[in-house]
């Protein structure tokens, strides 16, 4: 074969090639800039579990039955993905329309400036329609609208073993002692009094409360140090070493299975888990963490608010559209119907002030513990204090650092991790 | 206007590689580069948007940053995890390859089919599943360690030793199968013939392991070992789920999950970019000076 040919032969690979690199090119321009109709698409982030998402689905199609313009779709993310992954977009100018989550992302978004402010852009009189607590300020502006008020710990117990709920720390003890029992006398306890997720910080937050401590001070800076962290740590270690209520190491899953399984009578848990519960059967009631006698103090869990923050790469076009939608999604009827199927606090007054929120149980009670509870902050420096906390908390579980010694570490920590994150 | 041939010839040449060469300077080429320039920038929460570089200062930071845990214990840690890991890995994988490679086995399928499902299985769920077999009271190793064996149940999760080893216990049974099916196709591509020539010579079975099947399989598992190095000093998922975040007490760390606590929990991009350029050149480091040293480059007939 003379090289003429070879030539010749070898351009039929580079067509090849060539015809790979436009189509590869188009797909890719394709899969960047989709447009598969002409509507607008409006994108919402969420890290809602899956009867949360089934029932925002229903809503959105609904909103776009009515503005058969608009493409609404959501996105499920992990907590944390959630907030890494539109801290990234956004930065770069993309991500979706809407945030939706906890109102504590609020301060590190606002401080990377990729939020908008809402105040401008809904009229006083409708953001008047919802609670104080749902509308989420922060630096002089307001950052989220939350439809859901909670994200709250309360306390949860089997009916069919606890009648009546204990109201104060030591009610809790002698319910938790009555409930706990070795059943088929092998020496083992076979049912805890009560269980939860007790190596989580967040989780210990109602007991430091209760004992009259707090996380951190108008300013932000962290008051780790103080007797409630004291106080709550002896009482959890109480719980677990002297009078032998709680499992011996529990995290989120066992703590819930246990319960789903009848071998813990109560439960500290969120409002995120109850419709879970009834689903499975049990018969549960939901009541207000225990009062602390020594302080007289209710144990209050951290309130947060669950909302919708809007991207700030949001064209000017696109607005009015991100806008209603917002609107749509915090209208009286949806709101009553994720209260309804979710028992979640609604944010609108006058769906709080209905029939069905007033007269159902778990809402009534939940709304008492969110009234004892106290507003988780939004400040970016919460990441630092849990981060803080955690060592030193979980040191004291496994014997290892006294109660005491620990406060001053979590302090010390706290400072330190502010500083770091603050450089 | 025509093109000489040698002019066409580069063309298609440039035409073939540039698909490929776009994608990697989309995925490798850039995002390490942009790396490289953040570990040299003060770029965190406060300084997101107008961040600047300062130098050397995050790595310096690195080193000499009082840290919790400390950096240099949980760097002592990352070596101390990967090295066991990977020594089992290695002689479990190969072990279990010897024995699958045996001709009078039946049922080699099935077992091999087995073997690989740790493998097969997505990471989250076995980390999870072992996460729930370390619990203290219902956990299933410390169930058969109170009935079967009469010993006193481990708080394998509460403890910091006992913690890491959970964790290694829980990547061991995950990277097995890996370096068994790389040790299982080395030991199939082995010419039979030199066993039979072997056992004319009246070799023995260590002999024929350590004079044919050592030196035959090595080309293969150098680099599976080197892969497996990487990948193990580099596993965040085992770590982070079995431990829960580095529990008890951020004591389960290894140096990746410092690097994403300090990036994403913290937002400290720049100190975490300089972190992950130090963990690339202990790796780089580590990847060369093995692959030299154990000649995986050489023809292993010569």
């Amino acid at each position: 074969m003379r090289p003429k040919d070879i030539l010749r032969l070898s351009r039929w690979p580079a067509v090849l090639a060539l015809v790979t690199l436009v189509s590869a090119s188009a797909f890719l321009w394709n899969g960047c800039h989709r447009r598969d109709d002409d509507k607008i698409r409006i994108t919402i982030w969420h890290q809602d579990r899956i009867d949360v998402r089934l029932i925002l689905q229903r809503q959105l199609d609904r909103f776009m039955a009515l503005h058969p313009e608009v493409r609404v779709e959501q996105l499920f993310k992990e907590t944390e993905e959630l907030r890494s992954g539109f801290i990234i977009a956004a930065l770069a100018g993309q991500g979706p329309e809407i945030v939706y989550g906890p109102s504590d992302q609020v301060g590190p978004f606002e401080v990377m400036d990729i939020i908008l402010p809402l105040e401008g852009l809904f009229e006083k009189e409708w953001l008047e329609q919802f609670d104080e607590k749902g509308r989420i300020w922060y630096k002089g502006h307001l950052y989220q609208l939350a439809d859901k008020l909670g994200n709250h710990l309360t306390l949860l117990y089997n009916k069919k073993l606890v009648p009546v709920p204990p109201t104060t720390d030591e009610e809790l003890v002698a319910v938790a002692r009555r409930l706990t029992t070795d059943l088929n006398g092998d020496g083992k306890t076979d049912r805890y009094g009560l269980a939860w997720n007790y190596t989580e910080p967040f989780f210990f937050i109602p007991f430091m409360t209760g004992f009259g401590g707090w996380i951190m001070d108008d300013q932000g800076n962290p008051t780790l140090d103080n007797p409630g962290t004291v106080g709550g740590l002896n009482f959890i270690k109480q719980l677990r070493d002297v009078h032998k209520v709680i499992p011996n190491e529990a995290d989120y899953v066992v703590a819930d299975i246990l319960f789903k399984d009848g071998h813990a009578g109560m439960i500290i848990n969120g409002d995120w888990s109850w419709a879970g519960y009834q689903n499975a059967g049990l018969d549960i009631g939901v009541a207000p963490l225990p009062r602390i006698t020594a302080t007289g103090l209710w144990c209050a869990p951290m309130v947060s608010p669950k909302g919708f923050s809007i991207n700030v790469n949001v064209s000017e076009e696109k607005r009015p559209w991100v806008i209603a939608l917002i609107r749509f999604l915090m209208a009286e009827e949806n709101q009553l119907e994720s209260a309804k199927e979710l028992f979640t606090m609604p944010t609108h007054k006058a769906v709080q002030s209905g029939e069905f929120v007033q007269t159902n149980e778990i809402l009534r009670n939940s709304r008492l513990q969110i009234e004892h509870g106290r507003p988780m902050p939004v400040v970016p420096e919460l990441r630092a204090i849990w981060d803080a906390m955690r060592p030193s908390y979980q040191a004291v579980l496994a014997g290892t650092m006294k109660a005491d010694q620990a406060a001053r570490n979590m302090q010390l920590m706290a400072l330190r991790r502010i500083k770091d994150m603050n450089e | 206007m025509t093109l000489s041939n040698k002019a066409r010839r580069r063309l298609m040449i440039f035409v073939m590689v540039a698909p490929a060469f776009v994608v990697l300077f989309g995925v490798v080429v850039y995002p390490f580069f942009y790396n490289v320039v953040l570990s040299l920038s003060n770029m965190s929460l406060l300084h997101i948007r107008d961040w600047k570089i300062i130098g050397f200062d995050q790595y310096v930071k690195v080193f000499t940053e009082p840290s919790q845990p400390d950096f240099y214990l949980v760097f002592v840690k990352t070596i101390i995890w990967t090295v066991v890991n990977v020594v089992f890995h290695v002689t479990i994988g190969v072990f279990l390859a010897l024995v699958l490679n045996q001709k009078d086995i039946r049922g080699k399928g099935l077992f091999r089919a087995i073997l690989v499902l740790p493998w097969a299985v997505p990471q989250l769920i076995v980390a999870l599943t072992w996460r729930g077999m370390f619990n203290y009271e219902y956990g299933a190793i410390n169930l058969m360690l109170t009935q079967w064996l009469g010993v006193e149940g481990v708080q394998w999760l509460r403890q910091p030793l006992e913690a890491f080893l959970a964790v290694i216990i829980t990547n061991v049974w995950l990277g097995f199968p890996f370096m068994m099916i790389i040790a299982l196709g080395a030991l199939q591509s082995i010419p039979h013939d030199l066993y039979e020539a072997a056992d004319i010579d009246g070799a023995s079975w260590f002999h024929k392991l350590r004079h044919i099947t050592v030196p035959l399989i090595r080309p293969v598992m150098i680099p599976a070992i080197t892969l497996g190095t990487i990948w193990t000093f580099n596993n965040l998922n085992i770590v982070w789920l079995v431990s829960n975040a580095g529990e008890p007490g951020d004591q389960t760390h290894l140096l990746v999950s410092f690097v994403y606590k300090a990036a994403f929990n913290f937002y400290r991009y720049g100190y975490g970019a300089a972190l992950s350029m130090i963990i690339f050149f202990i790796l780089l480091a580590f990847s060369l000076t093995f692959m030299r040293r154990s000649n995986v480059t050489q023809n292993v007939y010569s």
